[in-house]
């Protein structure tokens, strides 16, 4: 009798089961979570839609869309435009005044319409809570769902007609033919079927894996390396108020993402009609002649500077704010200069600063292959 | 029906009975006395003159003749502390009463005590303006817009007690800015390399007039006003055209802050939710 008992619950135990596995023939879904390591000081507090959590298998494919030139929605040679045609991994990516194909370092879309403004640095984009551009048009609350994120200027980077000037419908098309693509969009997004809003997912998770973290400055941090007494000079007068004062807003030791993420007017002009400032977002008069304030990592790798790369070289920057800083109503206040014109600098503390300010640059980020473009596309 | 089979029902009696008997046990040891506290929560709100700051005009006269506008304020207040009528004090929130305050972030505006707080009688609030050396250790706030106040190491490290950023016109009547900022002062050796020594200057304020009942289960609401104005005339009358656009690195100035923050802060009408 023992043994009937057992055998009837085995037996209801293997059709229970048996009667899960029918209903379920698909392969189940299960990418595998990506999780962001948090450098040293870095906050925890991280902007990824919930929409969109980070998987590795989309941050894999992500890459391979980054690179791969067939963003563009076209196949001739000629034709090809990826993010990586501006975002340049060894200049941090930016496209830098070396570019190759754009003079200067002022990229112009796939027909040759210039850009309207100097590109950004697309480094460490997960902790920017406050909005993505240079006036931060695109941010986590905007009641325009389609201006929130990074998701979203992957469409308007291949729309534009001074960028990509796509059809997201010839592209997703173009893609869904490619061999290879259709299986990683399954295996990141449950689909073999190519939708232009998984690609900007795609490409988003692989944009925020892009961290610097170790630069120079950060091994001083950590108590691995000291720097020169050029190096401390530059870092004391980058964070005192009687010297550059350049922390208030780009951050240092107590913020290591050296960038508030916010918008300033820093004192560069007295007349402004730029449609594309701060105030366009906000309406608020002080917001005049405002734009972010850029991350100083791997600052030296990354010209022209300002948004509309007025400046060349660091050196430039540095006597702009030295001695050429201008006085408007929206300026902010933290341009307690000025009324000098600026910090007044000598040149050894000009020199000093821009010793420090070279401590943060980040060489292993900007060689580390697994940022960089792959050996072979999917179809390859 | 046989013995073997007889045992597994008497096994499933079993842990059905213990079971109802585990939960009830639960049930009696759940039974809550009665409540004797409440809730409190302090909003801040900031005027210049007794009406609330129109932020951006150079509207305002201080008590050197300075005409001067608010662009923004920030600032941390800890340790708060409610002394109740029989002679005790209450520390609220222990060492998560650390509490950031921005003109520009309506939600940093309400300071809401996760402690319950004894029904009673209160005589008086105080907290610490800024933060105690004890507390205020650098990196101790890695995200925003907390970590964005953060005072560099060579200055003493840790976090600015206040950022009150504004202009004033100067003697050539120019717009010029200026940054009453609050944090650790620094004595110096050889001024700007060598510190000898560093300063605390957070300080203890003490709510006028801020008694209050708390009857049980009531959520009281104080509100913390700052008088924007006092900072720059009691007891000291500071004049942005003697201190300049910057004090981060002037302690001597810092300390003259110091002493009119003291009566910057009123506390107003209850209010009843």
């Amino acid at each position: 009798m023992k043994n009937k008992i057992v055998n009837t619950v085995v037996l209801i135990l293997v059709f229970w089961f048996s009667g899960c596995t029918n209903k379920s023939t698909i392969t189940p879904y299960v990418p595998t979570p990506y999780e962001i390591e948090i450098p040293f000081g870095f906050p925890t507090i991280l902007n990824i839609p919930a929409d969109n959590p980070m998987t590795v298998e989309g941050v894999e494919l992500g890459r391979y869309l980054f690179y791969d030139g067939r963003f563009s929605g076209r196949t001739h040679p000629d034709s090809l435009m990826s993010c990586a045609t501006c975002h340049r991994q060894e200049r941090s990516f930016e496209a830098g005044v070396d570019h190759p194909g754009f003079p200067g370092g002022f990229p112009h879309g796939i027909t040759g319409i210039p850009t309207p403004h100097a590109m950004l640095p697309m480094i460490n984009l997960v902790w920017n809570t406050t909005g993505y551009g240079w006036n931060g048009l695109l941010y986590p609350t905007n009641p325009d769902p389609d201006a929130r994120n990074i998701e979203d200027f992957v469409r308007m980077a291949a729309l534009a007609p001074h960028e990509v000037n796509g059809d997201t419908t010839r592209i997703k098309n173009l893609f869904q033919t490619i061999p290879g693509y259709p299986e990683l969009f399954e295996k990141a997004f449950g689909s073999k079927t190519i939708t232009f809003t998984n690609i900007g997912k795609a490409i988003a998770q692989f944009a925020r894996t892009l961290i610097s973290a170790n630069s120079k400055f950060d091994q001083y941090m950590h108590g691995e390396v000291q720097l020169s007494q050029p190096e401390l000079n530059g870092y004391m007068l980058f964070t005192t108020e009687d010297g550059g004062d350049c922390f208030h807003c780009h951050g240092g030791f107590g913020n290591p993402l050296f960038t508030t993420h916010l918008f300033y007017n820093n004192g560069k002009d007295t007349v402004f009609n730029d449609i594309r400032d701060r105030f366009v977002i906000t309406g608020d008069p002080m917001d005049h002649g405002a734009y972010k304030a850029t991350t100083l990592r791997n600052i030296e790798v990354t010209g022209p500077y300002m948004h509309d790369g007025r400046f060349t070289t660091i050196e430039e920057v540095i006597d702009f704010y030295s001695t050429g800083v201008l006085s408007s109503p929206s300026i902010s206040p933290l341009m307690h200069h000025v009324n000098n014109g600026g910090i007044r600098l000598t040149p050894q503390e000009k020199a000093d600063l821009l010793s420090f300010i070279r401590t943060l640059r980040d060489d292993e980020f900007m060689t580390n292959p697994k940022f960089g473009k792959p050996e072979k596309f999917p179809d390859e | 029906m046989d013995k073997l089979f007889r045992q597994p029902i008497q096994l499933l009696y079993f842990i059905a009975f213990a079971g109802v008997f585990a939960f009830t046990g639960c049930g009696s040891k759940t039974n809550n006395p009665e409540p004797t506290t409440g809730k409190l929560t302090l909003h801040f709100s900031h005027k210049i003159d007794s009406e609330p700051i129109v932020f951006d005009d150079m509207r305002y006269v201080n008590a050197a003749g300075n005409h001067y506008l608010v662009n923004e304020i920030q600032y941390f207040i800890s340790d708060v502390t409610l002394y109740h009528s029989n002679g005790t004090s209450l520390l609220l929130d222990q060492w998560e009463d650390i509490h950031y305050v921005d003109t520009d972030l309506p939600e940093t505006q309400d300071y809401i005590f996760k402690d319950e707080i004894p029904q009673g009688t209160y005589d008086s609030i105080s907290f610490t303006f800024g933060i105690s050396e004890e507390k205020n250790h650098s990196l101790m706030f890695v995200n925003p817009p907390e970590s964005f106040m953060f005072w560099p190491e060579n200055l003493g490290g840790g976090y600015h007690y206040l950022k009150l950023n504004g202009k004033w016109l100067n003697e050539l009547d120019q717009a010029a800015p200026f940054n009453f900022h609050l944090g650790i002062g620094q004595i110096y050796f050889s001024y700007p390399d060598s510190v000898s020594s560093f300063v605390q200057n957070y300080f203890r304020v003490i709510l006028p007039a801020s008694a209050f009942n708390l009857a049980v289960g009531e959520t009281k609401s104080v509100e913390v006003i700052m008088n924007v104005e006092n900072w720059f005339q009691s007891p000291n009358i500071y004049n942005h055209n003697t201190h300049g656009g910057d004090i981060m690195q002037k302690q001597h100035v810092m300390a003259l802050a110091v002493e009119n923050g003291w009566n910057v802060f009123t506390a107003n009408t209850m209010t009843y939710k």
